[in-house]
């Protein structure tokens, strides 16, 4: 069972957020990261995270900067969090929690499953 | 390595050219060569890895809206290209081309050679007034053999790249490794074409050195001082040589470079500076069209009629000041 990336989209942003909360990082360590919490179950596409980042940076949530790395001297694109994307992730939190709290109530459970009478 | 470049430039080659994609293409390959160096590192074979990076590519129409490149993304537009013209057509083309110029010069520098024949027979006759008329005769068939072998050669060489016409006719493009490639052997021919060029314009200019020295030694009579004219035109036939050889030469990899559509990413390596201006209304393009033969001949028809030599030259620092008007004002 994979991941629909039509339902996923929505949280993109989310999952980015939360992992720029407490530092900066840069593209490739962010999709890592995505996909070790997730227990490899979703791995996000390139195309789609850099079209997050983007789309973030137009709307202020996050910063990019340009730092060289100290061990192999090659130029990266950072990012980092504003204040309006603390902002924004957190309305995102609460819009999760509701989504999932409605949601909840329309899913069968345990010896329901899949409506036996 | 390699291979995920190529992929990736192949996606983009024909978006638009702007400073938008021209980062996304850089982030993208970032982090693509940032996971592939992992993979490897965590022991995957190289197909392995190069496999995962681009199944894990994604899709560029999630970029279209970012980028404002929808309209290329779309389906029925993409490809506005043709066919691909592979990387061994484009080596024979080379080759048949740098022999094309290579003959064209040598069929140029003839017919310039052919007014030395006259020149020095007639230097000749000077020496030995007795055989005077039939050194003349001699002088003058010189004359057509040379031309008529310098024509020949310039025939030869246009029909012998003739095969090469339908790229004009069609439609093609080269693929970002092929571009690459002319764009390398280019840029190594720079330093041979900058050299040519050079030492062919030189020896344009002192080519009137002979006269003045033979002048000054023989004060201007005799065999010699006769000669001087020819050595004129062997040294200008050789610069000729040269400057053709070379420019024709470099024409043929701006001419492939061109195939790929300027604004596009595979148009990157198109020279800048060969781009048309673009007028705002076709009345005035027509019109600059044909500006400098325009310009050139009310140059010559006013110094002819009236032999003003000394002043009609005005004419192109004139010209060039309108020129350069028109083209900043009435350009898009």
């Amino acid at each position: 069972m994979a991941i629909s990336s039509d339902v996923i989209r929505g949280y993109n942003d989310t999952m980015i957020l939360y992992l720029l909360w407490e530092k900066p990082s840069y593209g490739y360590e962010i999709s890592k990261q995505i996909k070790t919490l997730s227990n490899e179950k979703y791995v996000i596409k390139e195309t789609t995270l850099y079209s997050a980042f983007t789309r973030m940076e137009k709307n202020g949530y996050i910063e990019s900067f340009s730092e060289q790395n100290t061990d192999t001297g090659k130029r990266r694109t950072y990012y980092r969090i504003t204040d309006a994307g603390r902002q924004y992730y957190r309305e995102k939190c609460d819009e999760w929690i509701l989504t999932q709290e409605v949601v909840e109530k329309f899913i069968l459970k345990g010896d329901n499953h899949y409506g036996n009478d | 390595m390699e291979t995920i470049k190529n992929y990736l430039e192949s996606m983009f080659l024909n978006l638009p050219n702007t400073p938008e994609v021209y980062k996304a293409k850089n982030e993208l390959l970032q982090m693509m060569e940032d996971k592939y160096t992992e993979l490897k590192g965590s022991g995957k074979s190289e197909n392995e890895a190069i496999g995962i990076v681009i199944s894990e590519f994604g899709n560029l129409d999630e970029l279209a809206e970012d980028l404002g490149i929808a309209s290329f993304i779309q389906p029925n537009s993409q490809m506005p290209a043709g066919k691909t013209l592979p990387l061994e057509e484009v080596k024979r083309y080379l080759t048949d081309y740098a022999k094309h110029a290579y003959l064209t010069a040598l069929g140029v520098m003839l017919c310039i050679l052919s007014v030395c024949g006259p020149i020095f027979i007639c230097a000749a006759a000077e020496l030995s007034p007795r055989n005077a008329d039939m050194l003349d005769s001699l002088g003058g068939a010189s004359l057509f053999v040379i031309v008529a072998i310098g024509v020949g050669l310039l025939v030869y060489s246009s029909i012998s790249v003739g095969r090469w016409k339908y790229l004009k006719t069609e439609r093609y493009v080269t693929d970002f490794a092929t571009t690459e490639y002319i764009h390398r052997a280019m840029e190594s021919y720079k330093s041979t074409y900058a050299m040519l060029l050079t030492i062919g314009i030189m020896l344009c200019i002192l080519s009137i050195l002979p006269s003045i020295i033979f002048d000054a030694i023989w004060e201007s009579s005799g065999f010699w001082s006769e000669c001087s004219g020819g050595l004129l035109f062997i040294l200008v036939a050789i610069g000729v040589f040269l400057i053709v050889m070379a420019s024709m030469k470099l024409g043929s990899y701006t001419r492939l470079l061109h195939l790929n559509e300027q604004g596009t990413v595979g148009g990157n390596y198109v020279p800048g500076q060969q781009s048309e201006p673009q007028y705002i209304d076709p009345t005035t393009a027509s019109i600059m069209s044909v500006f400098w033969p325009t310009v050139t001949c009310l140059y010559l028809i006013w110094s002819f009629l009236t032999f003003d030599w000394h002043i009609t030259w005005i004419i192109w620092p004139i010209a060039s000041i309108i020129h350069a008007l028109v083209k900043n004002t009435m350009t898009k």
